[in-house]
């Protein structure tokens, strides 16, 4: 049934995900050729491959107790988290031995967090290598914030969806229903419309919550309140225009 | 031990199986392919001046492109599944191997394409078009890819048999795509953009951005090609890649699988902790190793 307390749900979720952006350490193609901090792949699919797999995870716990809303979001962060930490492990691990190079950031002179010093580890002609630990931190928190805003704007869509008469039912032999599936196409959309938004607002890449660039935060959660806002609506409003919808 | 947990674990293990080969498979394909972040410097090598034998197709990211060749897959063993019904465990294999198979016909149309437009672009740098790399490793990539996304498609089919997913065949393997890509892009790219392309720099440091585009055209014997690419990183980078991804999938569902409820989120927070120390120690071990690049009076 559309709720006003789910929309404000999905608006939040796209805020969380709009900002968990900022906060994982993107490389981008330089960071490829040992040329830049942070895990060699773009803004929006780094965080759409972490979000996302929490999005399964959430998924999982959403279908396992059907309605617990702070199992749902927690099971949808710790998942996204789990993810990026393998993933940003293996990285540094090819880093190491793969390429020789020792991970440091290009950006500070100090590791926020461990203190160690960066600009001496840095080769020549780049702008450092793999994710130091305040890159790996930042990552991890960035993809518990996305994960819980994939969760949470996929529980209230599945919530919304639940209501649809019809919904409820399943196709054949596959236990789950209908409206978990519906819930789970339009969340990936709306992670997706909030992951553009922050990465045209990083623009290329950025180490985490010590880089520059994360002051431009306040823009992105402006730029994904609206968006969440349209796009929520126009999903909410899918369960009126069905027929026999409310 | 719980029977349906005992059966639960036979899968994950299966499905972190899949993974691992997924994962080698994805790397390699993308090694053959020249698809992704290294993909910058074949492109650029033509307007610095180097003419190369490089094969180069960019259709896009890994992470965008391996999630439609999963859902196309998927959408296609679903549908000759629908025919066929899904009582038989040989006819759902029939159909995950005809999923991957109409992939891979149309990662070859992209390849093909993408090769052609990209290199005819680059005429005017007085780049060739090869029709004899474009014919040896076209075939390659497709079976490559083909590889990677049966197991992508076989591993998502297991846990949603084992309703260890609520979520349908299509939409998981499209999330998984995306996984699948964002794994093989960041590790095992690094690999094939630091070290094999940039062979002739020395070892043990990042590539200055004043040497992009220099990528090496010669290989041990003769001019390189990347199918050469692709065994130098068969002993690291795909393997390694094969690594992460299967342990992204194993250890997600391993918390779900072997502590229920509250605990499995417990048993995430444990695992990434127990990750960030291993990182510690490896950034730690780095430094020690490898030392600094400049002495302390130079960067002051």
């Amino acid at each position: 049934m559309f709720s006003l307390l789910l929309w404000v749900w999905i608006i939040l979720g796209g805020i969380l995900i709009g900002a968990g952006v900022h906060f994982i350490p993107v490389g981008g193609a330089p960071a490829a050729m040992s040329q830049a901090t942070g895990v060699g792949t773009g803004t929006t699919m780094l965080a759409a491959a972490s979000g996302l797999t929490g999005l399964i995870g959430a998924g999982t716990a959403y279908y396992t107790h059907p309605g617990d809303f702070a199992y749902t979001i927690v099971m949808g962060g710790v998942s996204a988290a789990l993810m990026i930490s393998v993933l940003a492990f293996i990285a540094n691990v090819m880093y190491v031995y793969g390429a020789g190079v020792p991970l440091a950031s290009a950006k500070v002179k100090y590791d926020p967090i461990t203190k160690w010093r960066q600009d001496l580890y840095v080769s020549r002609g780049t702008e450092g290598h793999g994710s130091p630990m305040a890159s790996f931190i930042s990552g991890i928190l960035g993809a518990f914030l996305a994960g819980v805003g994939g969760a949470l704007v996929f529980f209230a869509l599945a919530e919304t969806y639940k209501a649809i008469p019809g919904f409820s039912a399943t196709f054949g032999s596959y236990p789950a229903p209908y409206y978990i599936s519906l819930a789970a196409a339009f969340a990936i959309g709306i992670f997706f419309l909030n992951c553009v938004m922050a990465s045209y607002n990083i623009g290329g890449t950025i180490e985490g919550f010590h880089d520059p660039k994360f002051r431009r935060i306040p823009k992105s959660i402006a730029a994904s309140l609206v968006v969440s806002a349209v796009g929520g609506l126009f999903a909410l409003l899918i369960s009126v225009m069905l027929p026999g919808g409310i | 031990m719980d029977p349906q947990m005992m059966v639960e674990l036979g899968a994950l293990t299966l499905v972190g199986g899949a993974a691992l080969i997924a994962g080698v498979a994805e790397d390699l394909e993308s090694d053959v392919g020249s698809q992704s972040n290294p993909n910058s410097q074949v492109q650029l090598a033509p307007q610095m001046g180097y003419l190369h034998r490089l094969y180069n197709k960019a259709i896009s990211g890994e992470p965008a492109s391996y999630p439609f060749y999963a859902a196309i897959g998927a959408a296609t063993a679903l549908s000759v599944l629908s025919v066929t019904g899904n009582n038989s465990l040989i006819g759902v294999f029939f159909a995950l191997v005809a999923g991957a198979f109409v992939t891979a016909l149309i990662h070859g149309v992209y390849a093909t394409t993408s090769y052609m437009g990209r290199l005819a672009s680059q005429s005017r740098f007085g780049q060739p078009i090869y029709m004899d790399v474009l014919r040896t490793h076209t075939p390659v990539l497709m079976a490559h890819g083909f590889v990677a996304n049966f197991s992508v498609l076989l591993l998502t089919w297991v846990l949603i048999a084992q309703h260890l997913s609520p979520f349908p065949f299509v939409v998981l393997a499209f999330i998984w795509g995306i996984a699948l890509g964002g794994v093989g892009s960041a590790v095992g790219d690094v690999h094939l953009g630091t070290d094999r392309y940039y062979q002739d720099r020395p070892y043990g440091s990042g590539v200055n951005a004043a040497h992009s585009g220099s990528v090496v055209r010669k290989a041990e014997s003769g001019l390189r090609n990347s199918i050469d690419c692709a065994w130098f990183c068969s002993k690291f980078g795909g393997p390694l890649t094969g690594l992460g991804f299967g342990l992204v999938v194993y250890l997600h569902f391993w918390k779900e699988v072997v502590v229920k409820d509250w605990w499995s989120a417990v048993a995430g927070i444990i695992i990434v902790m127990i990750f960030v120390i291993m990182n510690t120690y490896l950034e730690r071990y780095s430094r020690q190793r490898y030392g600094t690049y400049k002495e302390e009076t130079e960067a002051e």
